[in-house]
């Protein structure tokens, strides 16, 4: 016998003189407002910094955030009209623009798909991530509830990385980004 | 890891004497942590959402074996490999076959509980291969060959002075330097580690049947660079790890963060599903190892099951006024603290953990802490039950009790004892129970007029 059958016999074993435990049903979230403030607000509290942008004014964004630097690197996913530096290596790259999947406002956080590539979302010191406005979900729940499939990696980020394993004192930047902006997009895309 | 319990109050006094600073820098950190979490709980319905994730969690455990099998379905469906591990040497052979068919020298290590349970790093140091722990805590504790001090902040006895000592002698910065500049030498060293490293070595917070999804939480983000540079990602999932729903993680992410932090949620959660898709950045193979190392047998005692309900988030640790006193190093097993008191004698056997059910007040605050609201106070009682009808408390301890209960059952008995403590000088270290507990405190004094007389005059006060 192998492991697993091993394993799987004794728990089959055991439950069979247990009484079997009701697994509740997901509560009704209320239906809830327009999200964007909420998901502005706690994406501020996380320590990271989000925008609501037209175009043109994330353009700039990118402007300011890459000043002085050569390049960027993109996430496969960014629409042409904002890549505006030329393309580095991730390894090398002072500024990782991505193309987030969704966003939930009541956690603050963005989620990344591998699809659109991961080096870009974690080796620069600063990650800018773009989201349309209608992707917002106002909680975790219905955003889970929605989502039909999953990519082989999904990542959620919620703020700049961060780390208090130091005496206690916390240190961002890590091993991730220092530094998380959020730009949602206004409009349609 | 070996399970060095049976020493825990030789070890706890120990450290109380030699490191002083520890009682400092655990007290500090855990009760930071605790304001976290009570400050957290308040926003929420917290009760409502505890006796929730209890449900779901016993909904799980009472079905456990369907959803191992369709946890194992749905990850193999995602192109995983899946292992099935009864003890570390299993889990051993599974990971030298994968080190060795891809050749590996490097590896990079999410902090992982279970990783330490089955020996890991050892395992792997023995095949000539140099691993990183990532995790900025864990790192620390590696560097200097220490186990981790709390779940889920390894090096919090650790204080700043006795880091920046560490990275003076390794590094040669500066013995002021500010915790930043400390940072970023270590995330320098173990960045080269992540670009270079041929394997990825995880833990999991949860696996969601439903989905065959890996869940993983973190602040700091090596596990996000851990499962997705390396060519291999290996996860070591304990067989109790599971979720049944996808949604259930809507529950379960933010309830274990509130607990263990006092986040809403943790800075990167990654939802992993499998190797990369052609064209992809991320490992091309993924390997999921379920282990059961005693959590069968647990599952099987009608009592102590309850303890694999737990996430693993730290906060009966930072509640416990006896875990504040000294950190994790004393309970000499990977699980310290209350969940460690009751977990330990479950995985190694009672009598390996002998006193570790007596490292506690009873006080409750592990209850009123716990996410999934384990009733630790219970199980306590419990092992110390089955403790003394195996004959592993010291009988004397049973016959004080019997002599104890006598005198509080009788009036007249009670009062002439009362009186005999109060007239005649305690021989307080003779008494071996009153010796443990004046040795770090002052001698006992009776008061000098007895309770039920006070209580007497307070009635008659009243004109009752
Ligand atoms: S017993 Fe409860 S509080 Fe303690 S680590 Fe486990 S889940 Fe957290």
């Amino acid at each position: 016998m192998d492991a697993r059958t091993r394993i799987l016999s004794r728990i089959g074993h055991t439950l069979k003189e247990r009484p079997k435990a009701l697994l509740p049903e997901h509560p009704h979230s209320p239906p809830s407002a327009n999200p964007l403030d909420l998901f502005l607000k706690r994406l501020a509290e996380n320590g990271a910094e989000g925008h609501l942008l037209e175009e043109e004014r994330a353009r700039e964004l990118i402007w300011e955030l890459s000043q002085g630097h050569p390049g960027a690197t993109y996430g496969r996913g960014v629409p042409a009209s904002f890549r505006l530096l030329p393309q580095l290596p991730p390894e090398e790259a002072p500024l990782g623009v991505s193309w987030a999947l969704f966003a939930v406002a009541e956690t603050g956080t963005v989620a990344l798909s591998s699809e659109d590539g991961r080096k870009a979302q974690l080796l620069p010191p600063v990650h800018l991530v773009l989201v349309e406005e209608g992707r917002i979900y106002p909680s975790l729940l219905e955003a889970l509830l929605d989502l039909k499939a999953l990519p082989s990696a999904l990542g959620l980020h919620s703020g700049p990385s961060k780390s208090a394993d130091i005496g206690q004192v916390m240190v961002k930047g890590v091993h991730g980004p220092g530094r998380l902006v959020v730009a949602v997009l206004q409009g349609s895309w | 890891m070996q399970a060095k319990a049976k020493l825990y109050p030789k070890e706890a006094a120990r450290l109380l004497r030699e490191k002083p600073g520890v009682r400092e820098a655990v007290t500090g950190a855990t009760l930071h942590f605790e304001e976290g979490r009570k400050k957290a709980y308040g926003e929420i319905d917290a009760e409502a959402l505890r006796e929730r994730a209890k449900r779901v969690k016993d909904h799980l455990l009472t079905h456990l074996d369907h959803y191992l099998e369709l946890a194992e379905k749905r990850l193999r469906e995602n192109g995983v490999q899946v292992h099935w591990a009864e003890d570390p040497l299993d889990a051993h052979r599974i990971l030298r076959e994968v080190a060795v068919r891809h050749g590996v020298k490097r590896a990079v290590k999410a902090k992982s509980m279970l990783t330490e349970e089955l020996g890991v790093n050892p395992l792997l140091e023995s095949l000539g291969v140099e691993v990183f722990e990532t995790d900025l805590g864990e790192y620390l504790i590696q560097l200097l060959g220490e186990p981790p001090s709390h779940i889920v902040g390894p090096a919090i006895h650790l204080a700043l002075s006795d880091i920046q000592r560490l990275f003076h002698q390794r590094f040669g910065t500066p013995l002021d330097a500010p915790p930043e500049a400390l940072a970023a030498v270590a995330r320098k060293v173990l960045r080269d580690a992540f670009l270079t490293a041929e394997l990825g070595i995880s833990g999991a917070n949860f696996l969601v049947a439903e989905t065959g999804t890996l869940v993983l939480m973190e602040n700091e983000g090596n596990i996000r660079l851990s499962t997705s540079l390396p060519k291999v990602h290996v996860a070591f999932v304990g067989i109790e790890k599971l979720l049944p729903r996808l949604a259930d993680l809507a529950l379960f992410l933010p309830l274990t963060a509130r607990a263990a932090t006092g986040q809403r949620l943790s800075t990167y959660v990654s939802l992993i599903q499998g190797p990369a898709k052609e064209g992809e950045e991320g490992p091309e193979e993924v390997h999921v190892v379920l282990v059961d190392h005693g959590r069968t047998a647990l599952l099987h005692d009608p009592e102590a099951w309850e303890v694999l309900r737990c996430l693993r988030c730290g906060a009966c640790l930072n509640a416990c006024p006896v875990f504040r006193q000294t950190g994790g190093h004393p309970y000499g097993y990977v699980y310290s603290g209350p969940i460690g008191a009751v977990l330990d004698p479950g995985l190694l056997g009672l009598e390996e953990a002998y006193p570790l059910p007596y490292a506690s007040t009873l006080c409750g605050a592990c209850y009123e802490a716990c996410p999934v609201k384990i009733p630790i106070p219970k199980l306590l009682l419990t092992w110390r039950h089955r403790a003394v009808e195996r004959g592993l408390a010291p009988t004397w301890e049973k016959g004080a009790m019997r002599v104890f209960q006598m005198v509080m059952e009788n009036p007249a008995l009670y009062r002439l004892f009362s009186k005999a403590l109060r007239g005649l000088p305690l021989p307080q270290h003779l008494l071996p129970l009153l010796r443990a507990w004046t040795e770090g405190r002052g001698p006992l004094k009776p008061s000098p007029r007895p309770f039920h007389e006070l209580w007497k005059e307070l009635e008659e006060e009243d004109g009752r």
